[in-house]
């Protein structure tokens, strides 16, 4: 019997997936609109600002043929005032949310989180990925390279030290809140914390069982008050 | 159920766990449950025997529903009292390996043949501190593999921790890699 794949997607998955997400780009040649898989493309007419998939817009970069335009969230004001929330004594228990959510369409499956028209306060599910690849491979289209690459780097110690403070509350039944925590660090932490919670399932579970026992008993001797004994299990699930 | 594949299920099951006979059992006397020794089994005979056949013999009555069973199972030495008050006091100092190589798998099967709330609060307890604990040995392996501090805790995690290490240590690692695999050109 072959081994199971882990479940969920890997780090390398998911930095395959964030490369789907467009960015705008600044074509200095032109270039006909694409019939892609993921849907056409617009054509490219220097000088006018075009969304195209950050995999497509990577590799005109690096033939030179365009120039890409970070994400306003990628700037220095944004980023400093991201890490200002992520680190204010008021909200430290959470993450920055997450950008407010486009309304629903039916033409575009992919947002604009990593376009010029992104939201600017709020880091998208694949900041960390996208964040990372426009730096490495579009350095000179930042006005302030070596400042956004720290507080890229400052953004993830602080986030990873909340996810590590998460593990304390782990538990056997119970779900932890965590919004906004983006794609890359949640492949991270999967295999950890899904063992983790497996682990205190196994070791609760004939507690848990006893437990229920117990209740259907006294349920049926009706002892319990009903109202009451349902409201628990509302909590449960 | 355990799945009937999982090596992890067939191992644990084959831990052992004193069992202490109430009846004389003649034909069991050669068996090498009885380290061959030809003696037969008589009644207050403790063997370890694996969990497996030790919960069979402890729930079957052989003379009727009434009777008493066969074999009555006994806590293993290693959910004793003196480690489980090791454990409230400091969890992440007792070598679980030592004790047994499932020890949560152990701890876990004798959760489900005896009602015990203590013991069952003193291993999620532990098993949660510890998970943190491995959590942060696992962002650095190199003290790790190097023993030095962390070096006793290190060996003495059971193979379930084991594989948390394994996995914490997976996800660091395979982003590591992705982030160094794309600024390559």
């Amino acid at each position: 019997m072959a081994p199971p794949l882990p479940p969920g997607l890997t780090p390398s998955e998911v930095g395959f997936l964030c490369e789907m997400e467009h960015v705008t780009v600044i074509p200095r040649q032109t270039l006909d609109g694409l019939e892609l898989l993921g849907g056409p493309t617009g054509a490219l007419k220097p000088p006018f600002p075009t969304p195209l998939p950050l995999w497509l817009a990577l590799l005109l970069k690096k033939q030179r043929r365009a120039n890409i335009t970070p994400p306003p969230w990628l700037s220095v004001e944004a980023l400093t005032q991201i890490l200002d929330f992520e680190t204010d004594e008021r909200t430290a228990e959470l993450f920055s949310p997450s950008p407010n959510l486009p309304p629903a369409t039916t033409s575009a499956p992919l947002g604009d989180a990593a376009t010029a028209r992104a939201q600017a306060d709020a880091l998208p599910y694949h900041w960390l990925e996208i964040g990372h690849l426009l730096i490495t491979h579009a350095a000179d289209d930042f006005d302030d390279l070596d400042a956004v690459r720290k507080l890229l780097r400052d953004l993830r110690e602080v986030r990873m030290s909340k996810l590590r403070k998460g593990f304390e509350v782990l538990d056997a039944g119970g779900g932890v809140k965590m919004n906004g925590v983006g794609g890359m660090e949640i492949a991270e932490v999967r295999g950890f914390v899904g063992g983790v919670v497996d682990g205190l399932r196994r070791l609760n579970r004939s507690r848990e069982e006893s437990r229920k026992e117990r209740e259907t008993e006294e349920r049926e001797n009706g002892l319990g008050s009903s109202s009451y004994r349902d409201d628990e299990d509302e909590d449960m699930l | 159920m355990a799945p009937y594949y999982s090596p992890t299920a067939i191992l644990t099951d084959a831990q052992k766990a004193p069992t202490t006979f109430s009846l004389a059992v003649p034909a069991l006397s050669h068996s090498p449950l009885n380290n061959n020794s030809g003696t037969p089994i008589t009644p207050a005979t403790t063997l370890d025997l694996p969990l497996w056949l030790a919960e069979m013999l402890a729930v079957s009555r052989p003379s009727g529903p009434a009777s008493a069973p066969l074999a009555t199972l006994d806590m293993p030495s290693a959910l004793g009292p003196k480690v489980m008050n090791a454990l409230t006091a400091d969890s992440t100092s007792v070598e679980l390996r030592q004790q047994a190589q499932w020890f949560y798998g152990l701890g876990e099967r004798m959760l489900e043949l005896f009602e015990d709330e203590e013991m069952g609060a003193v291993l999620l307890n532990t098993f949660k501190k510890r998970a943190l604990e491995i959590a942060d040995k696992a962002q650095n392996t190199r003290t790790a593999q190097q023993g030095g501090d962390s070096g006793d805790f290190m060996s003495g995690l059971d193979e379930t921790e084991r594989q948390l290490f394994r996995a914490a240590h997976d996800g660091t690692h395979t982003v590591k890699r992705w982030f160094e695999a794309t600024s390559r050109g």
